[in-house]
């Protein structure tokens, strides 16, 4: 059993890394935002699942898990908030996008 | 900005009653078969006095709209199986874009339309789509009694909108639209 929570733990930190290597190659802040993203949804989770299954199972302790799992909860509900507040932020701000950028039809709508 | 009815705050109180339970962990307790009455009293009091304030916040239309076990079934369904399987796929694609060494990225803003009605369903939509890895939604507008969304894509494949709309919440808003029907 304790091999399924290493295979969790290692998943997130396997996606933990991805998102960080992203975050520092991707080329505008948006597109660094999508890489941070990786970190905060199966990054979390991974370790948090990870969590419950060693405080129900190895410590026989219910009280921890219910409150990983709660905080899981959480973090899932507010996090695609504060994104999205960030990135309207950002572009409102008038952070610029990279050069990559193939459309941009909220800046367009934005001028009429 | 509407009163709060007597239901509304008898729904948000049972809601905050349930995160009291868990976060005081008293769940397993009552799993023990010991449950402390002082805290559940008190869990009860606190729990109306937050309803009482905030339930005009939360509930705008009707309170007991997940009391339906085919409704909260559905609703069970798509957070612990239809969600994560979009959420995997999506973070196994921003991951491999993230660690290829030419860094596929085509990023850029596309106008969607969206089918679902109603503040909680489009909520509900928003926040699902800014959470997979991939795609941020940055506004929601309406016009003409249609509704957009502006969604950031980290790959536009199509910047027609209802091409790009299939991609990126084909599923997910299948499935919201029949949880929220």
């Amino acid at each position: 059993m304790i091999y399924v929570i290493y295979v969790f733990i290692g998943i997130s930190l396997f996606f933990a890394f991805a998102g960080v290597v992203g975050l520092l190659r991707m080329p505008d802040a948006f597109c660094r935002m999508q890489s941070s993203t990786n970190i905060s949804t199966l990054g979390v989770l991974g370790v948090i699942i990870g969590g419950i299954l060693y405080s129900a199972i190895f410590l026989h302790n219910a009280e921890m898990a219910i409150k990983l799992a709660v905080m899981g909860i959480f973090y899932i509900v507010t996090s695609p908030i504060s994104g999205h507040a960030i990135a309207k932020g950002a572009y409102r701000h008038g952070v610029k996008m990279s050069r990559k950028t193939v459309c941009d039809q909220y800046g367009e709508d934005m001028e009429k | 900005m509407k009163k709060a009815t007597v239901p509304a705050i008898v729904s948000t109180a049972l809601v905050c009653f349930i995160f009291w339970l868990l976060i005081t962990g008293q769940v397993a307790s009552l799993l023990r078969g010991e449950p402390s009455a002082q805290v559940l009293i008190a869990g009860v009091i606190v729990s109306l006095a937050a309803a009482l304030f905030s339930a005009r916040f939360f509930i705008h239309e009707k309170p007991f709209f997940f009391a339906n076990p085919a409704r909260l079934g559905k609703l069970i369904a798509y957070c612990f199986c239809i969600f994560p399987i979009e959420l995997i796929k999506a973070n196994v694609d921003v991951a491999r874009r993230a660690l290829s060494p030419s860094l596929p990225v085509n990023p850029g803003i596309v106008k969607v339309p969206v089918e679902v009605k109603g503040e909680y369903a489009q909520a509900m939509l928003a926040d699902s789509i800014t959470l997979t890895p991939g795609t941020i939604t940055m506004e929601t507008v309406e016009e003409d009694g249609q509704d957009y969304y502006y969604i950031h894509w980290i790959d536009v494949a199509s910047q027609d909108g209802a091409e790009a709309g299939e991609a990126i919440k084909g599923t997910l808003e299948k499935w919201v639209r029949r949880i929220w029907e």
